[in-house]
């Protein structure tokens, strides 16, 4: 065998990932010497952390480097992406204090986890080899197994917490058994290498070794994010977790998922195109049908979104299915308007919720709209632009979309899509008719809406309502990302 | 080529066996086992076609894959214990607060 | 013209809700403002229309009196285009004395969360504006969805009976046929892509498009499902009654008197001149859907017993003469057909008005609780009388000038419609007969104590039944308007 040469490293790429792995562990470190009381001060620092490692990765707008000999990049896919994850990573910051706080199980520990969750995505993003964004994937899941079980005193935080990790660790096996089946294929780990390998020797889909691995690969990252038949886990586990980590988890994780599995299928995998193509195209379809349905006949509020977030995850299958250039956009514009509106929505929901996570339930958010005006506004806002009404992100979210399925010819495709956001429409509805229509039950004094809180509410409704009016300043970001792929 | 398909056979074989203890066993601890068991069968998979190929991707790979399985394991029982804690069982069936 | 005008027929009302605010909890001082807002709105729509000769001297293309364009989201060639014609300018002018009228209605009435009902309807006069404004097909979806959602939360608060399945009927209903009218506009935007390679969502770009029969068929089919879901056309209206029955009595004039308008309008500015060939074929299930229409509704309206329920079905029975007046595409037809979208909001919206009133007095519509009325309430029964007769198309009022034209245009080309559609005429006559004459003219059936119409109310009514009288004698200046875009429509020469 020949010599290991170790390579030209440049660690450029990767700055911000380091960045943050050390704030973590440096915040980890603090969280000894800083009183129980005072552990807010740890969501500032790491707050301004994300908030200066976005300006960081910003500035990497429009550079391409390679480093690491082609494991990891620094492309505006990866950048695009990374900074849907500091924002979501940011607006979960700034909600988790005041509900940590209530719930009694505000230790240090969160911020860091975050901080940690934040670099596996990262390097998901920007990984172009299995190994990379095998280990993202890992450091992102080992994180959020505790996030979701982070309340150790509240059972159903336990119970998420033990279900995500069963179910993630089986699904990781997935997910190594298809990379090693593409390395045992294609002989390497490399994402370019994969894909000139599978040109060159004509590997499609009779190539049962690549075929395979292509498949649990995506069996894998359907587990992630949540599709069906993949998904049992997610209703439980969102429920369950701590609401501001489950509003993070809604975001951060899926776009990461979609980012990874986006790169894989357009770069390793495209002389299987038509093969995967027509698998996302069912499961787009049953991920949508199945989300919309069963989220008709809940009750608990984080349920109903949870479910909602398994239809939204259709909805950008359904872009993915596409794989052409205006779907794929469509999924990047999609993930920023749902983080912003579905940690909006979260928000409101910790607002409402009272100690011990109860008050969760639809019924509770009777007379919101007059008791709360401001807070119900926001909370409609958000509502109508998951159901994707204009003028809000949502609907240009949807609209582009299911513009890539027309253009890829998936009419049928749209159209039971279009068809599953009209259903969609009645419990988000409820949720509105409950605000605005009904009477509360008991009166009861709302919370204070303390001041980060607030600023995730003003940014989310912010997002929402500029990308929905004015998609343009972020849609040619979205285009320019997407064209290197 | 012989020897790589009888190595790639006993690790779907050892791959089968875990996926199907974790859909029918019962104790999180013995799901966690037969998880371990999963990675290994991959593990297995990887140094084979690393073998084969004469490349060493497959074995540097293995490194992490066993370095991550670790740190799983500790993340894994530590929710374990504290759901032990609350519930006094590790039994999956009594993961049954939420459903659907 | 650097004025633009049209944005601020759309916007004002949206400023308008942000003048509400620093008033939210003042109900003496909102009232003033939304009302300030909806006269100004008014004013606009009459000067454009006292100028609009001046302006069609020098026409833009396609006959528009005034065009404001500019891009809004280059990526997908979306652009803010307003244009304003003849048939647009009618419906402005019926959106803001609608509106005027719908608030000086729940002047009184509107008790509770006076400032978000108010700005309710300003939100809902914008989007109505824009969809009789917009020329982009995105834009127009858009203010289309946009208007849904005041109606909802107007329903939903302050409705009556059984309001949250109403309003929520009402939203899904029209929001799923609109939904698929999106992916037709898509699909429309990406063949026009296709073959041009310029992306754009403008309707006289896009009517640029060749388009296949079979293709241009599913693409009508989407868009008439949405446009027949808001028409109301026969399967598909059962919202409709719900909707104006729960309503408090703002939301039902709207209803009436222009939501329903939106549907007709839409189809004959962008259903019809973009699928031409479809919309012949189709013109035998429009025509059927329209008889039936009138005749079921009728049928229907004669068994009600709550008296807005009773009105909400003849709207079904009018509105299916606008199908018939579309359908038979001709200028005739066609100029008849938008004349009736005016003359039936106008009237409904005054009947609408005068059970909401009586309602307000009695806390009861059934027919049967009342009887009388003439000795008691003369004003009431004066105007009702005459909103009746109106309604039953007679001759020198309003509902009579729109019919005639609409019949006359088909006689034409279908003899057998218009025949049909004649006989059909005589349904409002008997249900409208039995309703005055169990109201205003039997025997009182039960001691009421009831204070005859106030000030306020005449002045409402007043207005609405000169409109009435003005549109019947002397409906010529509003045919004149109509004639060229009618011409250019339907292929005629103007």
């Amino acid at each position: 065998m020949d010599m290991i040469t170790i390579p030209a490293v440049n660690l450029t790429p990767i700055l911000p990932e380091i960045i943050l792995s050390v704030l973590a562990m440096a915040l980890l470190l603090i969280n000894v010497f800083v009183q129980s009381s005072k552990k807010t001060y740890l969501s500032y620092i790491s707050f301004i952390g994300v908030v200066g490692t976005a300006v960081l990765v910003g500035s990497g707008w429009g550079t391409h480097i390679e480093s690491f000999s082609g494991a990891v990049v620094q492309d505006n896919f990866a950048t695009f992406f990374k900074m849907i994850f500091l924002l979501a990573a940011g607006l979960a910051i700034l909600i988790a204090d005041q509900y940590m706080e209530r719930e009694d199980c505000n230790h240090g520990e969160l911020y860091p986890l975050i901080l940690f969750t934040v670099v596996g995505m990262m390097l998901m993003a920007a990984g172009t080899d299995l190994m990379t964004i095998f280990l993202g994937l890992e450091v992102m899941s080992v994180s959020l197994y505790v996030l979701a079980g982070f309340n150790r005193a509240n059972t159903k935080s336990n119970e998420a917490g033990l279900k995500y990790f069963l179910l993630g660790a089986f699904s990781t096996g997935f997910l190594l058994y298809g990379m090693a089946l593409t390395y045992g294929a294609t002989g390497s780990t490399r994402i370019s290498v994969i894909a000139t390998q599978a040109g060159q020797m004509g590997m499609s889909s009779g190539n049962i070794l690549f075929l395979a691995g292509m498949l649990l690969i995506l069996t894998g990252f359907c587990f992630k994010i949540a599709v069906v038949p993949f998904h049992m886990w997610t209703p439980d586990v969102y429920e369950g977790a701590p609401t501001p980590m489950t509003a993070f988890m809604s975001a951060g994780p899926k776009a990461a998922g979609f980012a990874a599995a986006l790169r894989l299928l357009l770069i390793a995998f495209p002389t299987l195109q038509a093969d995967w193509s027509q698998l996302l195209w069912v499961l787009a379809v049953l991920t949508m049908t199945v989300g919309n349905i069963t989220a008709l006949r809940q009750d608990n509020i984080k349920r109903i979104l949870a479910y909602s977030s398994i239809a939204h995850a259709g909805y950008a299958l359904v872009g993915m299915a596409a794989g052409n250039s205006t779907g794929t956009a469509g999924i990047l514009f999609y993930m920023l308007s749902y983080t912003f509106m579905n940690i909006g929505a979260f928000a409101v929901i910790i607002l409402v919720g009272k100690k011990g996570e109860s008050n969760g339930n639809v019924q509770d958010f009777a007379g919101l709209g007059f008791k709360h005006p401001m807070l119900a506004v926001a909370m409609t806002i958000f509502l109508f632009s998951l159901s994707g009404m204009p003028p809000t992100a949502g609907f240009i979210g949807k609209f582009y979309l299911f513009s890539g399925a027309i253009q890829k010819g998936y009419i049928w495709l749209a159209v039971i899509g279009v068809l599953n956001s009209a259903a969609s429409v009645y419990y988000y509805l409820r949720v509105m008719v409950y605000m605005y229509m009904k009477d509360p039950t008991e009166d009861f004094a709302w919370t204070k809406v303390s001041a980060p809180i607030a600023l995730c509410l003003v940014l989310s409704v912010a997002g929402t309502m500029v990308l929905g009016i004015v998609p343009s300043i972020i849609l040619q970001y979205a285009q320019e990302a997407i064209k290197l792929i | 080529m012989e020897n790589l398909n009888s190595y790639l056979i006993v690790s779907a074989i050892l791959f089968s066996i875990g996926t199907i203890g974790v859909l029918t066993r019962k104790n999180a601890i013995v799901m966690f086992m037969c998880i371990e068991l999963m990675l290994n069968a991959v593990n297995l998979t990887f140094v084979a076609f690393s073998r084969y190929l004469g490349n060493l991707d497959g074995q540097v790979f293995v490194f992490f894959v066993m370095t991550v399985a670790a740190a799983e394991a500790a993340v894994g029982l530590a929710l374990m214990i504290a759901f032990y804690n609350n519930r006094e069982s590790i039994d999956v069936d009594d993961v049954n607060l939420m459903k659907w | 013209m650097s004025i633009p005008i049209l944005s601020i027929l759309v916007f004002l009302p949206l400023a308008g809700c942000l003048l509400l605010l620093p008033a939210w909890n003042c109900r003496r001082l909102a009232r003033p403002i939304a009302l300030v807002v909806a006269l100004t709105e008014l004013t606009l729509a009459l000067w454009l229309y006292a100028s609009w000769k001046g302006l069609a001297v020098n026409p833009f293309p396609q006959g528009f009196l005034l065009l404001e364009d500019a891009p809004w989201i280059p990526a997908f060639g979306i652009r803010y285009t307003l244009a304003l014609d003849g048939i647009s300018l009618l419906m402005i002018m019926l959106t803001a004395i609608v509106f005027c009228v719908g608030l000086a209605v729940s002047w009184d009435s509107i008790k509770e969360r006076t400032s978000l009902f108010l700005s309710m309807m300003l939100v809902m006069e914008a989007g109505i504006m824009g969809v009789f404004l917009a020329l982009d097909l995105a834009l127009f979806y858009l203010f289309w969805e946009m208007m849904l959602i005041p109606m909802f939360f107007l329903i939903g608060i302050w409705g009556h009976g059984r309001r949250l399945y109403s309003t929520l009927k009402f939203f899904l209903f029209t929001m799923s046929g609109s939904l698929l009218m999106l992916l037709a506009i898509i699909a429309l935007h990406l063949l026009y892509a296709q073959q041009t390679g310029v992306s754009s969502f403008q309707l006289q770009e896009l009517l640029k498009v060749q388009l296949p029969l079979e293709t241009q068929l599913w693409l009508y089919a989407a868009f008439f499902l949405a446009f027949a879901i808001k028409f109301p056309l026969f399967p598909l209206h059962t919202w409709l009654p719900d909707a104006h029955t729960d309503a408090p009595t703002a939301g039902s004039v709207i209803l009436a008197g222009l939501l329903l308008k939106t549907g007709s309008y839409a189809l004959i500015r962008f259903g019809y001149p973009l699928f031409p060939q479809a919309a012949q074929m189709m013109t035998p299930l429009f025509y059927s859907l329209a008889l039936i229409g009138i005749f079921y509704a009728s049928l229907v309206a004669f068994a009600q017993q709550d008296m807005k329920r009773l009105i909400a079905y003849s709207s079904i029975g009018h509105m299916g003469y606008v199908a018939i007046g579309i359908a038979a595409w001709q200028p005739v037809a066609l100029s008849g057909a938008i004349i009736q979208m005016a003359n039936h909001g106008v009237t409904t919206a005054a009947l609408f008005c005068m059970v909401g009133m009586l309602d307000e007095r009695a806390h009861t519509r059934e027919i049967a609780a009342f009887g009388g009325l003439w000795g008691k309430l003369p004003l009431w029964s004066f105007f009702f009388l005459l909103f009746a007769v109106t309604a039953m198309g007679v001759p020198g009022l309003n509902n009579f000038v729109g019919e005639f034209l609409i019949l006359a245009g088909t006689i034409k080309s279908s003899p057998l419609v218009a025949v049909l559609a004649f006989c059909g005429i005589v349904f409002p006559l008997i249900y409208m007969v039995r309703l005055v004459q169990e109201v205003v003219f039997q025997k009182e059936r039960q001691p009421l104590s009831l204070n005859d119409l106030n000030p306020r109310e005449i002045g409402i009514l007043a207005i609405l039944a000169l409109l009435d009288i003005w549109m019947g004698i002397h409906p010529a200046p509003l045919l004149e308007m109509l004639h060229v875009p009618v011409q250019l429509l339907t292929g005629g020469t103007p």
